[in-house]
């Protein structure tokens, strides 16, 4: 029994960006000091969330074209392992800000606040989903329910949290990413991105074929 | 903001402050390290930067191993599933 190959690409991948995400020398920034290797793990936690949450809709949308049960199984994937991936990015992000801004929550900091408000959103999904026990209809709403969901998270975490002043780099007079990060930061930050989007693919695909198998088990022969 | 361990443990009733002093002298790890190895002197090297790396390996060659051996039981499920399916 072995795994696809692309599997251990990413095992391998993943493994060398956490050794030079360690071993590489930055630059000294004042305040962040070494914690400026979270940008290897706390950014990418976002990044991955998008995708699978955009993977999410566009399972969804497929479902509403087609309506098929597989397809919306897909899309519930997507958006746990999503969901998982944003956790870590709140709870990750709540630790750097302890130490970095002196608080472990802010109700000042929109970034912060707007991410929370659209992990409730999807905690909804998985609510919504429960509250069916007819598996059409379950996934007809869930998938509606998706569409309007993941619209909401590109104006909570990058619209409106760039039009409010914040000490979270990328909002109004705190430049973004791009203008402020070291250079020699990226060579681990990007390979770090890619990774945990792999990663990512990886636990959805276990999930889905999980509940594939499950689904084919308590199917009545 | 200023954040001190040390200001935390003076508040405690600890009896000694094994922040600042070694609770025993057997504890006294990195005192040796000047005969030990090479390898475990590069190890102690950096501030000890080696050792969160070490621990954040282990954790994730730990999770990795638990990923790999369920998606091999899955892929296993499902060799088991498509053959009945063809018998």
């Amino acid at each position: 029994m072995r795994l696809k190959p692309w599997k251990y690409v990413v095992a391998l991948w993943m493994t060398a960006v956490i050794v030079g995400g360690f071993l590489i020398p930055i630059p000294e920034i004042p305040v962040l000091e070494e914690s400026a290797r979270n940008l290897f793990l706390h950014v990418p936690m976002w990044f991955t969330m998008s995708v699978c949450f955009a993977l999410g809709l566009f399972y969804s949308i497929k479902y509403l074209n087609n309506p098929d049960l597989a397809v919306d199984r897909k899309a519930e994937t997507a958006t746990q392992i999503g969901l998982l991936f944003g956790v870590c990015g709140l709870l990750t992000g709540a630790l750097w800000a302890r130490f970095t801004w002196g608080t472990w929550w802010t109700f000042s900091e929109p970034r912060m606040n707007l991410s929370a408000l659209g992990m409730m959103i999807y905690v909804a999904y998985f609510v919504l989903r429960t509250a069916f026990d007819n598996p059409d209809k379950r996934a007809k709403i869930a998938a509606v329910f998706n569409v309007f969901a993941a619209t909401t998270i590109p104006f909570l975490l990058y619209i409106i949290p760039r039009q409010l002043p914040s000490l979270h780099p990328g909002a109004d007079g705190n430049p973004a990413f791009s203008e402020i990060t070291a250079p020699e930061l990226r060579y681990i930050f990007y390979p770090a991105v890619i990774g945990f989007i792999g990663l990512a693919i990886w636990l959805i695909d276990i999930l889905n074929r999980y509940k594939k198998v499950k689904h084919q088990i308590e199917q009545p022969l | 903001m200023s954040f001190s361990l040390m200001q935390v443990q003076e508040d405690t009733v600890a009896a000694v402050d094994t922040l600042s002093k070694s609770y025993s002298s057997q504890w006294e790890a990195s005192a040796g390290l000047e005969e030990a190895g090479p390898v475990m002197q590069a190890m102690a090297s950096n501030d000890l930067i080696f050792i969160v790396l070490g621990v954040s390996l282990i954790i994730w060659l730990v999770l990795l191993f638990f990923i790999i051996r369920t998606d091999k039981k899955v892929g296993q499920l499902e060799k088991k599933l498509n053959n009945s399916n063809t018998d």
